[in-house]
C-alpha cells in the first residue's frame, strides 16, 4: 500500500517539477516562431519578411535566425549551431550575456565546453573543419570556450556569426531558418499570429503557448499512463486485501466473539475495524508521500526521470525543484484511503456479525 | 472530452461509490419488504444483520463525499484554467448544461445524507427502532438521486468541449442580462438585508420559544437568502468590486479560500436546524441543536457583516 | 428478577439444549445450576446474558424482554447488567491485565479518570495490582482467574453468571473463588453459577440448586 502511494506520488511530484521547470525555460523563448512550409514541410523563410513583421500593430521584435544541428560523425555527436549577429539582441538572457563578453569575427566562433573537449579528444585544438552542406571543408576558428551555465540548451553548443552559419548549411543569402517575434502585450499574442497568418498565408506560425500546452499534455499522458498502472495494481490489491481480512483466522474470530460476549456491540466491532483501517492508510499516505519526496526530490527520481523526459525531446536534463503542491496531495489522499477502507468494509463487517455462540462452547 | 488525473479519480470514486451503494439498495429492498421486529426468524437475524452493513456503507460514502465535494469544486476550478474564457468555476459551470443541476443535486444529496445518518443515530438509539422502515425506504429514494448524480456528472465531464468560449463570472452574473438571476441580483440591497437579518431574528426567537416546525422552516429560507444576499451583496464587499457577484471565485486562493469558510458554516447551520423539524429528538438534544444551528448560522452571519463592515471603516465608503 | 418463561433452545443440526424450561430467579439469590456437560446449564446462562436467543419462549430480565431485542440492544443491555465469567476466562492473551480488564469500557468513551477510578478498584479488589501490565498469557492460573473476574465485575453489574468457574482450578484455589463470590453475594448481586463441581452443592450461602439433566430442569 505504502509502495503504491509511493509509486504515485512519485509520478505526480516529477511531472508537477517537470512542468514548472519547462514552464520556467519557456519564458525565454520567443513568443512566436515562423517558418516557411513547401509541401507541408517546415523550409527557410525569406528574411525580407521581417520588415513587414514589423509593420504589424504590437509586434516588439522580429529576429530572423539562423541556427541547426551539425553531425559531427567521427564522435558521433550532434552540435546545435546558433547563427548570431553582433547588433541584435536576443531573447535568450544568458546568449546576450555571452555576446557582451565577446566579439565575433567572420570565420570564427564561440564553443561550450562540452563541444571543445569533444573537438580536442579528435585533435582539433584552435579550429575546426565543417563538413558543408554542399561536400565543401570550412574552416572556423575556435574563439574561446564558454560554461553553460543553464541546464539545457546549451550542451554541445556552437555560436558563430550568421553569414558562416549560412555557409556551413548552404542556405541561400537572403534565406533563414525562422523568424523569431516577440510581442509587446502578452495578452495580444494569439491575435497577431492569426494577422500574421494572413500576411503570410504559406506559413507556420508557432505559438509558444501552444508548444506550453503541448509539453503539458505529453506530460499528462504519461502520468495518465501510471495513473493507469495504478488503477490496476489498486484493483489487484483490493481482491488481495479482501481475501485476506476475509480468511478470518480462528484466532480473530475467538477474540470478536469475547469482545461480543463482554458487550461490544456489532457497531462498536465495526468502527474499531474501520478506524484501524483509516490509522493504517493514512499512515500509508503520509509514508508513501514522504518516501516520494526522498525520490523525486533528494535522490533525482533516477529511471523514472528518463522515462519522462522521453517524451519530452527538449529537455535534456533538468533540476528538480522543491514544490509543495496541495492538489497533488489532496489527488493521492483521495486515490489511497477511500480505496482502502473501501476494501475493509466488508470484511470487517462479516467479522463483526459473527455469532458470538461459540464462544460458550 | 477531458481527462485529467483530477477527473479521473471523481470517476474512480464514483464507480466505487455506485457499487457500494447498489450493494446497499439491494439489502434495503429486502429489509423494507420483510423487516419484521418481532420475528425471531434466521431472515430477521440476517436482515438485522445485513441493516448493519448497509448503515456503514452509507456512513462511509457520506463521510467521504464531503471532501469529494470540495475536491470536485476544486477541480472546476483547476478546469477553468484550460477552457477559453472561464477564470474560475463558474465559467466551467456555464460550459456544461449539466453543470447547474449536477451542483445543485450534489448539495441536496449532502443534506439528504447527513439527515439519513441522523435518523439513523437517532433509530438506533431506542429500542424500538421506530425509524428503521422509514430510513431504508428513504434510502430507495436516495439511491436514485444518488445514481442521477452520478451519471450527470460523468455526462458533464465528457461533454465539456474544450475548444468552445465560454463567459466568465463577470457576464454570468451581471445585473444586465435578462435572466433571473439578473433580476435576483438587480434587488435593492435594503430589501435584501432586511430579508437576511430578519429570517436570522426570527430564526432566533424561534428558538426561543421553541417552535421546532417554525425554525425549521426559517433554516429551509435561510439557505436561499443567505446565498442570494451572498452572491448579490456581501460577496461584493470581500471581492471588493461592485459588479463581482460571483459565488465561485470566494474559493480561490486570493481570498483566502473563504468561501470553503462560508459555505462549510452555512450548510452545517441551517442543516442542524433543518433536522428538528424532521426528527423528533429528545429534549436535550433538541436544545443542542437550536444551539449549534444558531451558533454556525450567527457565524456566517458575523463573517459576510464583518467583511461588509471592515470595508466601510477602511474606506469610509459602501460600495 | 430473571424468568425464563417455557424457553426452548435448538440448535443447528437438531441438537436441542432445552426443552420447555421454566426458571425465576430472584434478586439477590446465590443459584448453582448443577448438572454435566451438554446438561444445558450453559446455555441457560447464554439466554439470560443475552448472548443468544430461544427458539420459542421468552427470558425476561427485571420486567424487559430481552429475548425480543435487536442484536444492538441486547448487547447493550448485556454490558451495563451482566458480569461473564467462562469457563476458559476468554481473555485475550496479548494484552496485559489492565488492557483486559478495561476492554468492556472501551466503547463507552469515558473520561480518563473514570476509567482510571475504576482499573484500581478491581485491581486492589482481586489483589492483582501488581500484575497490571503484565501480559495476560504470562500469569498463574489462579492470576488469570482473577483478572477474568476483575474484567466482569468492571461495569459493576447487577447479575454475575459463571461457567463452570472451578473446572481448571486446584482445591485451594477453588475455594478462594467461593470466597470471592461470597463477597459478591454481600454487595446483593444476583449470581449463577453452571457447575459440577460438587464443592458448590453444600455451601451455605447457595440459596438454590437446581439440577440440569437433558435440557429440562428438575
Amino acid at each position: 500500500m505504502t509502495l503504491l502511494v509511493a509509486l504515485l506520488a512519485s509520478t505526480f511530484f516529477l511531472s508537477n517539477a517537470l512542468k514548472l521547470e519547462y514552464t520556467k525555460k519557456i519564458q525565454n523563448t520567443p513568443d512566436i516562431i515562423i517558418t516557411d512550409t513547401k509541401a507541408m514541410r517546415e523550409t527557410l523563410i525569406d528574411e525580407n519578411l521581417v520588415s513587414d513583421l514589423l509593420s504589424i500593430n504590437g509586434v516588439s521584435l522580429a529576429l530572423p535566425r539562423v541556427y541547426g544541428a551539425y553531425y559531427f560523425s567521427k564522435a558521433d555527436t550532434i552540435f546545435k549551431v546558433i547563427g548570431v549577429d553582433e547588433f541584435e539582441t536576443y531573447p535568450d538572457k544568458s546568449l546576450n550575456a555571452l555576446l557582451l563578453k565577446n566579439t565575433l569575427d567572420e570565420n570564427s566562433m564561440l564553443v561550450s565546453k562540452s563541444v571543445a573537449k569533444i573537438l580536442k579528444e579528435n585533435y582539433y585544438d584552435s579550429y575546426f573543419n565543417f563538413v558543408n552542406a554542399d561536400g565543401t571543408l570550412k574552416k572556423v576558428i575556435i574563439d574561446k570556450t564558454f560554461e553553460s551555465k543553464n541546464s539545457f540548451r546549451e550542451e554541445y553548443l556552437i555560436v558563430m556569426p550568421k553569414c558562416t552559419a549560412k555557409e556551413i548549411f548552404s542556405y541561400p543569402s537572403s534565406m533563414v531558418t525562422d523568424i523569431a517575434v516577440m510581442v509587446a502585450n502578452g495578452e495580444e499574442i494569439g491575435f497577431i499570429a492569426k494577422k500574421i497568418e494572413t500576411l503570410l498565408p504559406n506559413a507556420k506560425v508557432n505559438i509558444k503557448e501552444d508548444l506550453l500546452v503541448e509539453y503539458e499534455n505529453r506530460i499528462n499522458f504519461k502520468s495518465g499512463f501510471f495513473l493507469t498502472i495504478f488503477i490496476i495494481s489498486f484493483f489487484t490489491y483490493f481482491v488481495i486485501i479482501y481475501d485476506k481480512i476475509s480468511g478470518l483466522s480462528s484466532e480473530e474470530k475467538r477474540e470478536v466473539g469475547i469482545l461480543k460476549a463482554i458487550g461490544w456491540r456489532v457497531s462498536d466491532i465495526l468502527n474499531a475495524k474501520l478506524y484501524e483501517g483509516l490509522i493504517i492508510s493514512l499512515s500509508a499516505y503520509v509514508i508513501g508521500i514522504i518516501i516520494a519526496f526522498i525520490y523525486v526530490y533528494i535522490l533525482g527520481a533516477p529511471l523514472l526521470k528518463s522515462i519522462f523526459l522521453n517524451a519530452i525531446s527538449l529537455l535534456d536534463d533538468c533540476e528538480l525543484l522543491f514544490r509543495v503542491d496541495y492538489e497533488t496531495l489532496a489527488l493521492l489522499f483521495f486515490l489511497s484511503v477511500p480505496l482502502y477502507i473501501a476494501a475493509t468494509i466488508i470484511p470487517s463487517w462479516s467479522v463483526a456479525t459473527h455469532e458470538a455462540d461459540e464462544v460458550m462452547r | 472530452m477531458l481527462i485529467n488525473p483530477e477527473i479521473l479519480t471523481l470517476y474512480i470514486l464514483n464507480i466505487l461509490f455506485f457499487i457500494f451503494m447498489s450493494l446497499a439498495f439491494v439489502m434495503s429492498f429486502k429489509i423494507v419488504l420483510r423487516w419484521d421486529s418481532s420475528a425471531t426468524t434466521e431472515l430477521q437475524y440476517t436482515l438485522e444483520k445485513r441493516s448493519y452493513l448497509s448503515a456503514t456503507i452509507i456512513k462511509y460514502i457520506f463521510y467521504i463525499k464531503i471532501p469529494l465535494f470540495l475536491f470536485f469544486i476544486f477541480t472546476l476550478d483547476k478546469i477553468s484554467f484550460v477552457l477559453p474564457g472561464a477564470m474560475c468555476g463558474a465559467g466551467v459551470v456555464n460550459a456544461s448544461e449539466y453543470a447547474t443541476p449536477l451542483l445543485f443535486l450534489k448539495v441536496i444529496n449532502l443534506y439528504l445524507f447527513a439527515y439519513w445518518i441522523t435518523l439513523d443515530s437517532e433509530d438506533m438509539k431506542r429500542e424500538s427502532q421506530p425509524y428503521l422502515k422509514q430510513k431504508f425506504s428513504l434510502f430507495l429514494v436516495f439511491y436514485l438521486l444518488f445514481i442521477i448524480e452520478i451519471a450527470l456528472e460523468t455526462t458533464m465531464f465528457l461533454n465539456i468541449d474544450i475548444k468552445s468560449v465560454v463567459d466568465c463570472c463577470g457576464a454570468i452574473f451581471s445585473n444586465n442580462d435578462d435572466t433571473y438571476l439578473s433580476l435576483v441580483l438587480s434587488m435593492p440591497h435594503s430589501l435584501l438585508l432586511s430579508l437576511f437579518y430578519g429570517n436570522f431574528i426570527l430564526m432566533y426567537l424561534a428558538s426561543r420559544f421553541s417552535q421546532v416546525t417554525l425554525f425549521a422552516f426559517l433554516n429551509l429560507t435561510f439557505i436561499f437568502i443567505s446565498l442570494i444576499s451572498l452572491v448579490s451583496f456581501f460577496g461584493t464587499y470581500i471581492y471588493e468590486l461592485p459588479t463581482h457577484h460571483c459565488p465561485f471565485c470566494l474559493l480561490q486562493q486570493d481570498y483566502n479560500y473563504v468561501g470553503y469558510l462560508l459555505y462549510g458554516v452555512l450548510f452545517i447551520g441551517t442543516f442542524r436546524g433543518l433536522v428538528i423539524g424532521f426528527i423528533e429528538l429528545r429534549k436535550n438534544e433538541r436544545e443542542n441543536s437550536y444551539r449549534i444551528s444558531l451558533f454556525f448560522n450567527s457565524l456566517f452571519l458575523v463573517i459576510v457583516s464583518s467583511y461588509t463592515l471592515l470595508y466601510f471603516i477602511k474606506n469610509g465608503v459602501w460600495l | 428478577m430473571i424468568e425464563l418463561q417455557s424457553v426452548r433452545k435448538e440448535y443447528k443440526g437438531g441438537i436441542v439444549a432445552l426443552d420447555g424450561v421454566d426458571l425465576k430467579l430472584l434478586e439477590g439469590e446465590l443459584v448453582v445450576l448443577r448438572g454435566v456437560s451438554g446438561s444445558g446449564k450453559s446455555s441457560i446462562l447464554s439466554l439470560i446474558a443475552g448472548l443468544s436467543k430461544p427458539t420459542t419462549g421468552e427470558v425476561i430480565v427485571d420486567k424487559k424482554r430481552i429475548s425480543k431485542l435487536a442484536d444492538h440492544f441486547s448487547t447493550l443491555y448485556r454490558r451495563e447488567n451482566i458480569g461473564f465469567i467462562f469457563q476458559k476466562y476468554n481473555l485475550i492473551p496479548t494484552l496485559s491485565v489492565q488492557e483486559n480488564i478495561l476492554l468492556p469500557l472501551v466503547p463507552q468513551n469515558l473520561p480518563k479518570k473514570e476509567l482510571e477510578s475504576r482499573l484500581q478498584r478491581e485491581l486492589i479488589n482481586f489483589n492483582i495490582e501488581s500484575k497490571r501490565d503484565v501480559m495476560v498469557r504470562n500469569l498463574s492460573g489462579g492470576e488469570q482467574q482473577r483478572c477474568a473476574i476483575a474484567r466482569a465485575n468492571i461495569n459493576n453489574p447487577k447479575i454475575i453468571l459463571a461457567d463452570e468457574p472451578t473446572a481448571n482450578l486446584d482445591e485451594k484455589l477453588s475455594l478462594e473463588f467461593i470466597k470471592l463470590i461470597k463477597e459478591m453475594k454481600s454487595q446483593s448481586r444476583t449470581i449463577v453459577i453452571a457447575t459440577h463441581d460438587p464443592l458448590f452443592f453444600d455451601l451455605a450461602c447457595v440459596d438454590r440448586v437446581i439440577t440440569v439433566k437433558n435440557g429440562k430442569l428438575l
